[in-house]
């Protein structure tokens, strides 16, 4: 297992360094944005952990980067502020977990664990429709290369349509797969996810067939994909 | 007045406006106008039919003096054919005399309608008289009505002692006529005072409306429905307006400075203490490594405290700003089910499209954060989020999860600074301390109850713009 770490505060790197090498991980590190970048995308790691307070680059943008050349390396970003908004740009820009400095090496070790565990479950190709592509295995969708921000339901809801592209779905189908036993079905909430996740991916992408369901369709002009 | 007068309370009439102040000033100074404009008209009028009336008692002297004669030196009028100088006490007379004895005055012959009274001589005295003379004087009949009178003095052919002849006329008719003009006059300039002050209202209304769009301007920023006054005011007020709006650029750049250098802060600390509290883990065993691990973790508790609180204090000097709800919930809807990817919670969610929280994003965002984060740790599997209006200026965010609930007793606990209940969960404190601080410094109000799915439910109200 390999490990990048970006941070700039040489005690916080050398005790991080020390922890992941006891921990039995090979650890490479970066002391800024652009080697940490440069780094990230010539090297395959199973992990990266980087701080978002970086000198020449800051993290969000090299994780930004990162996603846009395709590199799915789960990351892990330190942040001293706690701030909400950094985590929201954090997460959104490719971040799978975040942890708030000051914090205890072992809670970091976990959460290095679960991530490396969870990168390595999923393994279904991605699928694409259009300009539309949805990578089940990092839980991502774009759209014409840009990353499109989902909650779980638009997620669920679109990787349903698009696992089923061409076919008119009913709402009752889509309640179905959807939600948990427990929830409460109540289809008229279908419309809403519906309408949320238009107005993220485009009007025209999601076809109501009246009296019927639901069709993921490309754009015409858009080649279809598989 | 129309609806600005309608808003003012008995306080605020006390106090100086700029409004009454104008209208008094014009409504005085044109009443003083109108006054004398009226008092002037009155007398020009009085004066004129004076003058003329007095050319008609000129035309009696003029006839008598030319009709009269002298006949072996007695003066023997004319017979004159004027009929009201015949009726008795008619209210026109006229008299020849000479000057001389008790009264000053002696009658030589005079009209019917004398009878056997004598008009008063002119208040000169009649030896003064310069023959070829003319006096117009005021006096009372012998009916005791008010006369105007005039006596000439000349000196006839044949005769040495010079002779006066006089007219008189009852003067009513004209006096009337002055009294009746200036009652007219007087209403009419009345009407046109009210006329006036009614113009000048409408004027200062009018004129002053853009200083009355000024305070809406100001107050709709202060409310948060707009970020800045409008510059297209009259020149005397556009640098009001200008001078404004850099203020609250100001304003904003003291909040953007503080809540900066609070960051920085707040970065340059917590990676020492982060280092300080890993070296002493890395330690067991060792009493240093015990007491730094302590006290370390005693710093970033109060670091944490005292950033929020330097927080709060650069929001209380900012502006009202206005942040919309729905996309706050969405990124942070995302963002945490990212989070707790593993245990695999859904957060499903709801907002008004149009709802707007008067405050800063980011303290929208630490509100809701740390509630859904809280509710994520505590569920099972699902957190619900739902913000609607609550009344005319608040709104409310309520968040449920189906996890284990609290206990009411617990409740307080839990909103109380530096309370943590949730040791046995990852992550720092529960957040809702925070919560209750923030919620606090806007004015709102943290409430805890049963959720229907089962768990906790938290029910933030919050400032809102409305429209």
């Amino acid at each position: 297992m390999r490990i990048l770490v970006v941070e700039d505060d040489p005690d916080l790197s050398r005790q991080l360094k020390q922890a992941l090498g006891d921990a039995g991980y090979a650890v490479d590190h970066a002391a800024d944005g652009e080697e940490g970048h440069y780094l990230g995308e010539s090297e395959p790691y199973d992990a990266v952990i980087l701080d978002l307070g970086l000198p020449k680059m800051d993290g969000v943008s090299v994780l930004e980067q990162w996603r846009r050349a395709n590199i799915s390396t789960p990351v892990l970003i330190l942040t001293a502020r706690g701030a909400w908004s950094e985590k929201v740009s954090g997460f959104d820009a490719g971040a799978d977990d975040y942890l708030t400095k000051p914090f205890l090496t072992e809670e970091l070790l976990a959460r290095l664990r679960a991530l490396v565990r969870r990168a390595a479950g999923h393994s279904s190709p991605s699928l694409s429709c259009g300009g539309l592509r949805l990578d089940p295995r990092a839980a991502r969708a774009s759209v014409n290369g840009e990353p499109l921000r989902l909650t779980s339901l638009e997620y669920r809801l679109l990787h349903y349509l698009m696992m089923h592209q061409g076919r008119v779905i009913g709402r009752s189908e889509l309640v179905e797969h959807l939600y948990d036993q427990d929830f409460d079905r109540d289809s008229n909430t279908i419309e809403v996810f519906v309408g949320r996740l238009r107005k993220k991916i485009g009007q025209d992408r999601i076809e109501t067939v009246r009296g019927l369901g639901y069709r993921l369709a490309p754009l015409p002009g858009e080649p279809a994909g598989g | 007045m129309n609806k600005y007068a309608a808003r003012l309370t008995i306080k605020e009439l006390r106090r100086p406006s700029l409004v009454r102040r104008l209208i008094w000033l014009a409504a005085i100074w044109s009443l003083l106008v109108l006054l004398f404009a009226g008092i002037g008209l009155t007398a020009l009028f009085q004066r004129s039919s004076l003058s003329r009336f007095d050319l008609g008692l000129y035309d009696i002297t003029e006839g008598l003096y030319a009709g009269t004669t002298v006949e072996q030196g007695e003066v023997v009028a004319p017979a004159l054919t004027d009929t009201r100088a015949l009726r008795v006490y008619s209210g026109r007379y006229w008299e020849i005399a000479e000057p001389g004895g008790a009264g000053g005055m002696q009658a030589l012959v005079r009209s019917r309608s004398l009878w056997d009274g004598e008009l008063k001589p002119p208040p000169i005295r009649p030896d003064r008289f310069k023959p070829g003379s003319t006096v117009y004087y005021d006096t009372v009949g012998p009916v005791g009505e008010r006369l105007r009178a005039t006596a000439r003095t000349v000196t006839l052919p044949s005769r040495t002692a010079p002779v006066v002849f006089l007219a008189a006329e009852d003067r009513g008719p004209i006096d009337r006529d002055a009294r009746k003009f200036a009652e007219v006059t007087a209403v009419a300039l009345i009407l046109l005072g009210a006329g006036l002050v009614a113009g000048v209202i409408l004027q200062v209304q009018v004129g002053l409306q853009p200083l009355f769009r000024l305070r809406r301007d100001v107050a709709s920023v202060r409310k948060g429905q707009a970020v800045a006054v409008a510059t297209d005011y009259p020149v005397e007020l556009a640098p009001l307006s200008t001078e404004l709006n850099a203020l609250l650029v100001h304003n904003q750049e003291t909040v953007d400075r503080q809540r900066t250098h609070v960051g920085n802060l707040a970065h340059a600390l917590k990676t020492p203490i982060s280092v300080m509290l890993s070296e002493a883990e890395a330690r067991p065993g060792d009493p240093l490594a015990a007491v730094v691990s302590r006290q370390a973790q005693v710093m970033r508790d109060q670091v944490d405290h005292h950033l929020r609180r330097a927080r709060a204090a650069a929001r209380a000097q900012g502006s009202g700003e206005r942040t919309a709800v729905l996309p706050v919930i969405d990124e942070l809807a995302r963002t945490l089910e990212r989070i707790h990817i593993d245990k695999g919670v859904s957060i499903e969610w709801d907002a008004d499209e149009g709802l707007a929280f008067r405050g800063e994003k980011q303290d929208l965002q630490e509100l809701i954060g740390n509630v859904v984060e809280n509710a994520c740790k505590w569920c099972r599997r699902r957190v619900d989020v739902v913000a609607g209006p609550a009344g005319p200026g608040w709104l409310k965010v309520t968040v449920q999860d189906d996890g284990p609930g609290l206990p009411p007793e617990r409740r307080e606990d839990v909103l109380r600074r530096g309370a943590r209940l949730d040791e046995s969960a990852p992550g720092s404190g529960l957040g809702l301390s925070i919560v209750e601080e923030l919620v606090k410094a806007y004015g709102g109000s943290v409430t805890l109850a049963d959720a229907s799915l089962g768990g906790l439910k938290v029910e933030l109200l919050l400032p809102s713009v409305d429209g």
